[in-house]
Order: structure tokens, then sequence, then C-alpha cells
């Protein structure tokens, strides 16, 4: 009875599209039905009404954070010499490991300031829409069975993979569009603009060729999204190793994607052709996705699928077996993701003391190399914590698609009683957390070992607590989720993502925003003291552990008292 | 505990919103009763068996399984039933078998034996991932999993809806087996003739009402069988057999509908007429229910659309 629906409602909107395809296709001449694109206008259309609120949701979102991001600059530096204050915020190394490799900040003017400092962010929201689109048109709709009502009629082999294709081009385009005439509107530089705007489409473009790629090699949505979100984050680790050696970016800033747009240096050299390599992957991917695409079968993937065990293991007949089974790969993925990022950032400590050695005179009074370092290592336990909680938010959505799917309401007809349901995964998801920060600790401390050797020993005590320290920020978030989780599910994914978000926008930009105080206040993580900069302040770590217990209580109860959505 | 109905509803209501799902059911299951939930889709099938299970609350009625509450004893109740629901979703990483044994241990004791067995009849591969499975399959996998666990009530919800008829074969034997063990069984369904065959009663449900209940021979004047027959002789002296229906020609054959308790007589009178060719077809739920309680649903008045909207 819980199908009926959705099978209804696919039937109808196909129905049409079925209809218009064989119009489409006789319309053109009888060779086109043989053509491995028939039918690609009409799922065009298809796929325009399916996304008109959400993709002009992402494009408008992108295009009026451009829009922000270049007039709020002159807003908080209101004349030159501020502006030259707040340069430090970019051209020290720290800076330059977040946004980039800081051109023109010795000569800063407002425009400058916004390429260095911003568009790196609109640049990466591009990217992660083009992934999430490309994916959901094309290997979603596959493992839905979709894909294969679609494929029945007059469709071509390569029609949804182009059509998808296209309508992300015109959403990048879109927010190229916007994003230039974002940067005009604040008075800047045309030339420059137009290269923003022209970069956002570039990098977009690249990932939506890789995920057209990736589509082909994971039989899962979640799969082909998770392995070109890897890309998109080790193009941002890689730059921020090449961007913090020097400024302008050094060799390794030219072996990642976001450091190609980043290169075009608008508003300083305006060089376009960093641009090529972009397009030219993009092309490649995806030529490769297609060439992939006709390799598999519909809805199987390059993959094989393995055969498992018969029986079950003694330990999958508990709720907690059972809750480290459903919560496993994704922790398993996300800890070998920051694992081996806290090992790539330790080892960046040298470069980041060097670094700090060559600043000039007015930054070295305010920095020392030591203190530099520590206020890097400070900021990377804080960067990576939100990563973690991230893992943990995503642990929780999925809890929440165990209930959307059903899955929870078979699991709670055995004698399992809910309080046990929930208490396992929040075991499982905690204790995954807590060694995840433990390992990421490690990792950093590991990596700054490696090249510091002797130097770094003093600091590797210091790097684990730093990073076990934020535990108190990521069980908070945990706790506000599993609330909602308890009393309004819908909400609680939500929630979970727009404080991360804001977290990480607050954590990069919070000081420069001159933002009041309450709005600081709603950074979850910025209220710990910086270990190991400072030393542990126990106040504001207590009240984050207890905001995570009580939420934790407080959904306990409202899983208990609320019904199991039906699937 | 002979003494305690299974299940007991009275008059129990549930509303999402501005929709009535459930409006005063009533249901009674004895200990060791196989009773047949029969009912078009959105009737309210589904939503008893949530309520039943304590994943849902009722808005009005009493409800009481094994004399138990099922939203505040659920987890005491549970240890006594199992359930499958009609559109059963699994772990898409674990194998079916694995699945198989969490649930089995979950659930408390169970037959090893019992589990292979199943899994050999309902001829399932456990190693596959059930990623890979079909619906039939996911389907095998919930039944087997309630199927061996040791419990005194079978919630089925659908449980067949994508079996094919072999398996549907093997799935009435192991029914039946369930039922000489003492088990108490609740099976929903759209499809009259499967319920027919396992049900010791059966309750019929339209919008959320039973409008019908009983033992399958207290509800025999519902099921009035079609005949389609061609005879030497002129058939129409039939018409006049008490329990005879509808009688019409159409060409060569008659075309008559018969109650279930006569039969027996109507095939006596027709022997003598020379019988060439005979097709006799129970009735469908919808064209029971709209024989019996009209059709308020907008002029569906031919047979053949009402079983496309149940099919």
């Amino acid at each position: 009875m819980r199908g009926s629906n959705e099978t209804t409602r696919t039937t109808t909107t196909t129905t049409p599209l079925a209809e218009r395809a064989a119009a489409a296709s006789t319309a053109v001449g009888p060779g086109a039905t043989r053509s491995p694109l028939a039918g690609t206008p009409a799922l065009l259309r298809l796929m325009l009404r399916r996304d008109r609120m959400r993709l002009s949701l992402w494009v408008l979102g992108i295009g009026l954070m451009g829009f922000y991001f270049a007039g709020a600059i002159q807003v908080v530096a209101e004349d030159r010499a501020q502006l030259a204050q707040m340069t430090t915020m970019f051209a020290d190394p720290v800076g330059r490991l977040m946004t980039g490799p800081a051109y023109g900040m010795d000569a800063p003017t407002f425009e400058r300031f916004y390429a260095t400092g911003y568009i790196l962010f609109l640049f990466i929201l591009a990217a992660l829409m083009s992934i999430f689109t490309v994916v959901r048109h094309t290997r979603a709709e596959e493992q839905t069975g979709r894909a294969e009502l679609i494929r029945a009629n007059v469709v071509g082999r390569h029609a949804t993979l182009t059509a998808a294709l296209l309508l992300v081009l015109l959403a990048d385009v879109l927010v190229g569009l916007l994003v230039s005439a974002g940067a005009l509107a604040a008075g800047y530089a045309t030339a420059g603009s137009l290269l923003v705007g022209a970069a956002a489409v570039a990098v977009g473009m690249f990932f939506a060729g890789a995920a057209a790629v990736t589509a082909q090699l994971s039989e899962s949505s979640r799969g082909a999204s998770a392995m070109a979100g890897a890309l998109l984050g080790l193009a941002y680790l890689i730059r921020m190793g090449g961007d913090m050696a020097e400024q302008g970016g050094g060799t390794l800033s030219w072996f990642s994607p976001l450091g190609w747009s980043q290169q075009t240096a608008p508003y300083v050299h305006d060089h376009w052709w960093p641009l090529l390599p972009l397009v030219g992957c993009a092309v490649g991917f995806v030529w490769l996705g297609y060439w992939l695409s006709t390799r598999r079968d519909v809805e199987a993937s390059l993959m094989p699928s393995r055969l498992g065990r018969a029986r079950a293991r003694p330990s999958l007949g508990t709720p907690m077996g059972m809750a480290y089974r459903i919560l496993r790969g994704g922790l398993r993925g996300w800890t070998i993701a920051l694992v081996l990022t806290a090992l790539l950032f330790g080892s960046y400590a040298e470069s980041m003391i060097d670094a700090a050695d060559a600043l000039p005179e007015e930054f070295a009074a305010i920095f020392s190399g030591d203190s530099m370092m520590l206020g890097y290592l400070a900021y990377i336990a804080l960067f990576l914590a939100i990563f973690v909680a991230a893992a943990g938010v995503s642990g929780l959505t999925q809890l929440h698609g165990e209930e959307a799917r059903g899955r929870a309401e078979l699991s709670l007809s055995t004698p399992m009683s809910r309080t046990r349901w929930l208490a396992a995964h929040l075991a499982v998801l905690l204790l995954g957390l807590g060694l995840m920060l433990l390992l990421t600790g490690l990792g950093t401390a590991l990596g700054a070992l490696a090249v510091l050797g002797e130097d770094g020993v003093q600091h590797a005590d210091d790097l684990v607590l730093a990073s076990l320290h934020q535990a108190a920020p990521v069980l908070a978030v945990l706790g506000i989720v599993v609330a909602l989780f308890g009393w309004l599910p819908r909400l609680a994914g939500v929630v979970g993502w727009l404080l991360l978000g804001y977290a990480a926008v607050m954590t990069n930009f919070g000081s420069l925003l001159e933002l009041p105080a309450v709005m600081e206040d709603l950074n979850v993580f910025g209220h710990l003291a910086q270990v190991p900069v400072e030393g542990v302040d126990w106040a504001p770590f207590l009240v984050l552990s207890g905001i995570g217990v009580v939420g934790i209580l407080l959904g306990m109860i409202g899983w208990n008292r609320r019904e199991v959505a039906a699937g | 505990m002979s003494e305690t109905p299974v299940i007991r509803a009275r008059g129990v209501g549930k509303t999402f919103g501005p929709v009535t799902a459930l409006d005063g059911l009533d249901l009674d299951l004895a200990p060791g009763e196989v009773h047949g939930f029969l009912g078009p889709n959105g009737a309210g099938k589904s939503t008893t068996m949530r309520i039943l299970l304590g994943l849902l609350r009722r808005d009005a009625g009493e409800v009481s399984v094994f004399g138990g509450d099922p939203w505040h004893d659920a987890v005491a109740l549970h240890r006594r039933l199992a359930y499958v629901p009609g559109d059963v979703e699994l772990w898409p990483t674990l194998s079916g078998g694995e699945v198989i044994d969490m649930f089995l241990r979950l659930r408390g004791s169970h037959d090893p034996r019992r589990r292979d067995e199943l899994i050999e009849r309902f001829a399932l591969d456990p190693r596959k991932k059930t990623r890979t499975y079909s619906k039939g399959n996911r389907q095998k996998v919930a039944l087997i999993a309630a199927l061996a666990a040791d419990v005194d009530l079978l919630l089925l919800d659908e449980p067949t809806a994508g079996l094919d008829p072999l398996m549907e074969v093997v799935f009435q034997d192991v029914i039946a087996e369930e039922q000489r063990e003492g088990r108490s069984v609740l099976l929903s369904s759209h499809i009259l003739a499967q319920v027919e065959a396992l049900s010791d009663r059966l309750s019929i449900i339209r919008d959320g009402t039973i409008v019908e209940s009983g033992s399958l021979s207290e509800l025999r004047h519902m099921t009035r069988t079609t005949v389609e027959v061609e005879t030497t002789e002129p058939a129409e002296s039939l018409a006049g057999l008490q329990g005879v229906h509808d009688l019409r020609r159409d060409g060569e054959r008659t075309i008559l509908e018969v109650d279930g308790d006569r039969v027996d007589d109507l095939m006596r009178q027709l022997a003598p007429l020379g019988v060439r060719s005979l097709v006799a077809h129970p009735p469908t739920l919808e064209q029971l229910l709209m024989r019996h309680y009209g059709d308020d649903r907008g002029g569906r008045t031919d047979d053949r659309a009402a079983e496309r909207t149940v099919s």
C-alpha cells in the first residue's frame, strides 16, 4: 500500500513524457529514434519541472550570497586604512589556508579583498550544486528504478546524462551571471568580475563532470555523491597546502581544480588561461562518463556486488550490533577522510612556521612563529571538529531515513523498546565520534611530528587534547538534532546542517562581519577556549556538554511519545 | 490464556490531519485463529496493524493485544508476536541471511532448523545482499524471520503481494502448519480467494470501518460465484432455482450467479443439460463490496473496472 502512491505518481508524469519523446523523434525524422540522444529535450523538460524549486533556490542562494559578499566588505571596512588592517585575516598563512592565495594583498582594494576572501566559497557551493544535481538525475533515478521506466521509452542511451549535464550547465551559467552581476553591482572592475563568474561556471562544470563519472562507478546515489564530494574535499586540502606555503600559491596549488580557479587572480592579474585545465578536465570527465555508461547495464555499477554471509555473526543479534551495522559504513568513511585530512594538516605545520618567519615586520609583531603555529593547530582542531559533528549529523539523518523508509517500523516490531533502539544508535554514533576526535588529534600530531621531528614532540599531547576538547560542541550539536528528532523530526536534519554551516562561516568570517554578540553566540563552536593557545576553560565545555545531554534526553522523551512515521 | 482474546478492538478511530483512516473499527481474534482481514487499498488495514504494534496511537476506542495495551506495553507484547509489513524495506548492505538471523535474535528464542527449512522451502539465497533482492525476495526475508520465530501471534500485512504463485502455495502450507501449532494469525489482503483458503474467520474493512465479520459459513451468502456455461439443451430453466441470480445469455453461453451454498444444487441441475464447457470464478472483493454496500465512489458499475482498481 505504501508504494502504490509513488508508482501512480511516476506513471502519470512519464506518460505524457513518452508521448512527447515519441512526437519529438518523429518530427526530426526516422534517424533520430536510433540516436543515443533521442528524448533529451523531453527529459530536460522533466528535470526542469522536477527541480524548478530546488535548483532555483540553489542558484538564487549562491547568487544572493555573491551580492552579499561583494557588498558587505564596503560596509564592514569603511575606508582603506581599515581594509589594510583586515587583510591580515587573509594574508597570513592561516588566512591563506582557509581562503586562497591572497593575490594583491600588498595593495588591498575592496574588490581584491572580495576575490581573496570570499569567491572560493561561491565556487565550492557551485561545485556542490553541480554534484548533487547530476547524481540526483542519474544514479538516484537508477537506484529507485525510475530510470527503467524512462529508458523503456524512445530514449537514447546517453539522453539522461546529456539532459542532466545540460541542466547543470544552465544552472552554473545562471550562477556565474549572478555572481558577476553581484561584483559589478558593487562597483568592481568589469574584467575581474566577469572572470569570477566564469570561474564559478568552470568549477561547477568540472565537478558536474566528476559526478557524471562517479554516477557510473557507484551503485548508490549516496556513494556517487560521496566520491565526487571526496574529490572536492581533496581539491580543497591540496589547495590549502599550496596556498599556505607562500603568497600567490605554491606548487601544490597547481594540483587542485579549486587552486586553478583562484590562480586566475581576479582584479590583480586577470588571467583567463587557468580556466583552460578546468574546462579541459570537465570535457574529459564527461567523455569518460559517457564511455563508462556504455560498459554497464542500467541500474548496475562498474563495481560488481559481492555475496554476503549466509548467517549473521552473533554480534548482529543485539540492538547495538544492529546499530553498528547500520552506521558502520558512514562512520568508517568519515574517519578515513578526516584522519587523512588531519595527517595532511599536521604536515603543513612546518611551512606554517616558515611562512610566519617570512611575514613582514608588522605581522610578526602580532604573531611570533611559535604562537602562529599554536593558533594554526587550534584552528585545525576546530575545523576538523566541525566535520566530526557533520559525521554525527549525517549519522542522525541516516536514523531519520531508517524511520522514513519503514525499517525502524520493522525493527520496533521486535521486543526492542524505542528507548533501546535510539540509545543503541546514539551509543554507536557517540563512541564513533569520540574515536574520530581522538584519531584526528593523533593524526595531526603524527603529521606534525613527521615534519617537525623533535620540535613537534612538545605539541603532540596538546594536539590530542585540543581535538578531544572539541567533544563538547560536537555533543551539543548532536543533542540539538536528537531533541528535534524526538519532537519535530522533519526539521532535525535541516537544523543540524544549518548549525554546522553557520559554525563554518562564523569560524572563518565571524570576526570580520562585525555581527551583534547574539549572532556570534549562536555559533556552537565559538565558545570554547582556543586550546592549545589558551588553557582549557571548563565553564563553556560543561555548558555545551550539558546542552548535548539535555537534548538527547529530550529527544528520547519525544521519540517515546510520538508516532513512528509511516514510510 | 484461552480466556483472553489475542486481539480485541472496539470503536477504534484514527485520523491523520483531515483524513479519517479508521472510524469505529471493531476486531476480534481468538487464540489459535487465522483471521482474514480483507479490504481494498487505503481502507485502513495497515493503519490497524500499526496501531496493534504500538507504532501509532489510536485517537478513540479501545485496543488490547494479549490483554495488554499495544502503545504502553509494546515491548512485552512484541515478545509474543512477529510482524511482516506490506512493503518490506531492508538494509541494502546486509545479506538476506543476516537480516533473518538479526530479527530472530532480536525477537528472542527461535528454532534454527525451522529457519533453514523455511529458507529452503521459500527458495531464498541467503547470501545475496538485500539490495539485489526483488520485492518478493524481500518479503520472503521478512516472512521467514517472522515464521521461524517462537511467537504466539503473526501480524501479516499483505504478505504475498510480491510472491509468485508457487511461493504462494508454500506460504499457504506454512500458514496451515502454524495454525496446527496453535498460533494466531491476522492476515490482511485485498484478494478474497487468498484469505478464504486460509482463514477461520473474516473481517471486511472499508473506509476504516468493519462492514462484515464472521466465520466463512456465516459469510457464505457473500460468496456468490459467477458461472459461465455452454450447454446442448437450453439452460433458461435454471433461472427458477433457489440461489441463482442474474441469469443472462451471451450467444452460446449462459451466464449466471449462484450463492456459495447453492453450487451443489446447480451442478445437479446442470448435468442433464449436457455441459460442453464450464467456467466458474469466485467474486472479487470489489464485486462483493459493491454488491452489498453499493458504490459511493462515482459510478463505477461494471465489474471489470472494479477489478482493475483492486489489482
